[in-house]
This record gives structure tokens, C-alpha cells and sequence, in this order.
């Protein structure tokens, strides 16, 4: 029921043991060259070569192809053909599994087959945002899985209304807060009216009524929703090439006056009706 | 019953959990560590057979704990419970360094079960 690759997939459910996909990694491992590995295995380049462009790399935020073709060791010609050299020989994990015969070749399909439908829940559709930022497609992926997850994981009803831009964060009974760091930069943050609160409590704890629950472990469900999403939108953000940590949640408490929005960043809004009158937002600072 | 012991410094996974150990007729609680650090000391005092841990946790991480486990008790299974797990290099990370599986959120108790009946 989450953002899966297919390695994991087969795990999960029992279709390959952990050692077959651990064979099936190290396979891969050795089969699917990296790209400085592979210009050297084509003779266009030397370890040399690869050693300077490493150190290079320590102050240059390149890609390393780039930047061989910067530092005119590899021409943009020879780069392109060890990308295409790349993908022609690239063995994927379900040939890789094939090859150590957890399984045979009809049933790799029979489990490709599986695989899509499961994760057919999860595949972005369109959300328009109203400004141009960095990673655009990945903050629409982030507000459309949390769509995809207040309806699979709290089952409610809601409505959503136009993303916009905001300058100030608007009072709530809590916000809960996860940072991504690595390719972006950026802060996810789900601000719950009080019923929401306990829509999200009584959803998370599978309990009926949560009247007596303390505040921590209230706050507690909300925080773990945000988790719960965030690391999904790592995993989806991994399929499309972009890295992105995740840091353990918080809970904030904004002002009656609300929380401004640092210098710097742009704060992007999601409010979310929930059909019962109660109401979510999504907050997305991303620094510009 | 096979004695579980749950890692995690959220209240409310570890609350979902216990919730499902407990009503599997298969599995019993042993307790809740909330960090690391704290799992390594259980593992040692509850003498687990089986360890449900997160991956991302303030203080000593789950693949830290998993790391110094892996080493300490060659006995004990453990397996990690993670939003991340879709993420390919902390899944395979995490079986490298010798976890046996890896749940991933959302969970639902059948998928769990599933996995810890098979250990």
C-alpha cells in the first residue's frame, strides 16, 4: 500500500527471498556500469582522467559527464554515446532476478503485471501550480500524494481548492513539519483544524473514538501522517532521479498573529476541505 | 508466541503495532523502544526474536541499530518498518546490513503478519 520499486514488491509479498534479490542486486551491481566506468571501458577516458574530474566535482556542482565534457576530456558526442551505451546494456532487477533463478521469464511478467496494477494508485495526475519553481513537477507530485493519502490512508472525503501563494501561515490548532534536504531544499508542513486532528487520530489508531487520548499522542497521528507522506514522496522523487532526505517530523504551534515565511523561500498553499466541515491545509516552503 | 519487540519514536506506530502483534495469536509484545540506542539495551534485556524497527529516528537511527544488531545477536530477525521503503537505496541498504525484510507505510496488518509469519 505505499510507493514501491519492483525488488521490494517481490520482497514484500513473499515472491523472492531476500537472498535471491540480494544476488539479484550485486548482479546488477556488476553489470551496470557507472558512467565514468563505462567512458573508461570504451577507451574514451583514463582513471586519471576520472580522478581529476572527482576532485573537480568537490567544488563544482556538476554532473560528471558534464563535467568531463566541461573540462575537455570527453567531447558532447562521446558523452551521448556512453549514455546510450549505458541504457542499451542496463540490466534491470527483474532480467537480473531471471538470470539467478529466483524465477523464470513468464513469470516475470505474471509479477510485472502485479507490480503496475499495485502501483497504479499512485500515479501522479496534473495539479497546477500558479508559479514557475525549481523541481515544479515534484512539489505537484507532493500535493497529489497527499491527496492519494488522506483518501488511502484517513479515508475521508474531501474537496481541494486552488493552490496559491502565501506570505504568512495562517493560525491553526497544529501544524506538523518534515524538512527534505538533498536535491531540494524544501519544508512540508500539514496544518489540522482540532477535528481534523482527531479525524487523522481516530484514522491512524484504528480506534473509534480517541476523546481520551492525551494531546502528544494526538499530535503524534498527524506527525506520522506527514511521515507517512514524505516518505512516500522520497520513494516516487527516487523513481524520477531526484534524491530527497527525509528528517524526523515536528509539531509547531502557530501564533495568533500566524508564522511568516522566511526570506528566501516561497510558500506555496493547499487548503483541503473535508466533507464534514473540517479542515486541512498543505504548506510547501520551497527555497527559491 | 514469538516475542516481538517494537522500535519506533512515534506513539501512534508503535500503538498500530502492538495493536497488531497482539491480536495475531502468533506474536507477543515484548515492549517499545523509542530510539536505537534504547533497542540495542532491550534486545539485550527482553531477548527478542523478532525486531520491528523504523528506519528514520532522532538520536541512533534505525540502520545504525541494525548495523551494531547485526553484529551483537546473530539470533535475533529484524526487520525494519519505514515510510522510506520505497526508496531503493535505503531498502537495499537495509537488507545488506541484514535486515530480513522491510514494511513499508502505510502498513496494514495482513502485509505484516505476512511477513513476520514468514521469518
Amino acid at each position: 500500500m505505499a510507493v514501491k520499486f519492483f525488488g521490494q514488491f517481490l520482497v514484500e509479498k513473499g515472491l523472492v527471498s531476500r537472498d535471491s534479490l540480494l544476488a539479484a542486486i550485486e548482479l546488477q551491481e556488476k553489470n551496470n556500469l557507472k558512467l565514468g566506468e563505462m567512458a573508461l571501458s570504451m577507451g574514451y577516458i583514463t582513471p586519471a582522467d576520472i580522478e581529476r574530474a572527482h576532485n573537480a566535482q568537490m567544488s563544482k556542482d556538476m554532473k560528471l559527464g558534464d563535467l568531463l565534457v566541461e573540462m575537455g576530456i570527453l567531447s558532447a558526442t562521446q558523452l551521448n554515446g556512453v549514455i546510450a551505451r549505458q541504457k542499451e546494456t542496463h540490466l534491470y532487477i527483474g532480467e537480473a532476478l531471471v538470470q539467478v533463478g529466483a524465477f523464470s521469464a513468464a513469470d516475470l511478467q505474471v509479477h510485472l503485471d502485479a507490480f503496475k496494477a499495485d502501483q497504479a494508485r499512485y500515479v501522479s495526475n496534473g495539479i497546477e501550480l500558479p508559479v514557475n519553481l525549481p523541481n515544479n513537477a515534484i512539489w505537484e507530485m507532493t500535493a497529489d500524494l497527499t491527496y492519494k493519502m488522506i483518501t488511502r490512508v484517513l479515508d475521508l472525503q474531501f474537496r481541494t481548492e486552488k493552490c496559491a501563494v502565501i506570505s504568512s501561515i495562517a493560525p491553526a490548532c497544529m501544524l506538523a513539519a518534515m524538512d527534505f534536504s538533498g536535491d531540494v531544499n524544501a519544508r512540508y508542513m500539514i496544518s489540522v483544524s482540532e477535528g481534523m486532528q482527531k479525524s487523522i487520530a481516530r484514522a491512524i489508531l484504528s480506534e473509534p473514538s480517541v476523546e481520551n487520548e492525551p494531546v502528544e499522542v494526538l499530535e503524534d497521528t498527524v506527525m506520522e501522517f506527514a511521515n507517512v507522506v514524505c516518505g512516500n514522496v522520497a520513494a516516487k522523487a527516487s523513481q524520477m532521479g531526484i534524491v530527497m532526505e527525509i528528517n524526523p517530523p515536528e509539531t509547531l504551534h502557530p501564533p495568533q498573529e500566524g508564522l511568516p515565511v522566511p526570506n528566501g523561500f516561497t510558500a506555496l498553499s493547499f487548503p483541503i476541505h473535508i466533507m464534514d466541515g473540517d479542515r486541512m491545509e498543505l504548506i510547501l516552503l520551497i527555497k527559491d | 508466541m514469538k516475542r516481538v519487540l517494537v522500535v519506533d519514536d512515534s506513539l501512534s506506530v508503535a500503538r498500530q503495532l502492538e495493536k497488531i502483534i497482539a491480536e495475531s495469536g502468533d506474536f507477543t509484545c515484548v515492549g517499545h523502544a523509542k530510539n536505537g540506542a534504547e533497542a540495542i539495551r532491550m534486545n539485550h534485556s527482553e531477548d527478542p526474536e523478532i525486531i520491528c524497527m523504523d528506519m528514520n529516528m532522532p538520536g541512533m537511527d534505525g540502520l545504525t541499530a541494525l548495523r551494531t544488531l547485526s553484529v551483537m545477536d546473530k539470533q535475533v530477525k529484524v526487520v525494519m518498518v519505514t515510510s522510506l521503503g520505497g526508496v531503493g537505496d535505503k531498502f537495499t541498504e537495509a537488507l545488506k546490513l541484514g535486515a530480513k525484510n522491510v514494511i513499508s507505510k502505510p502498513f496494514e496488518a495482513e502485509g505484516v503478519l505476512r511477513i513476520l509469519r514468514e521469518l
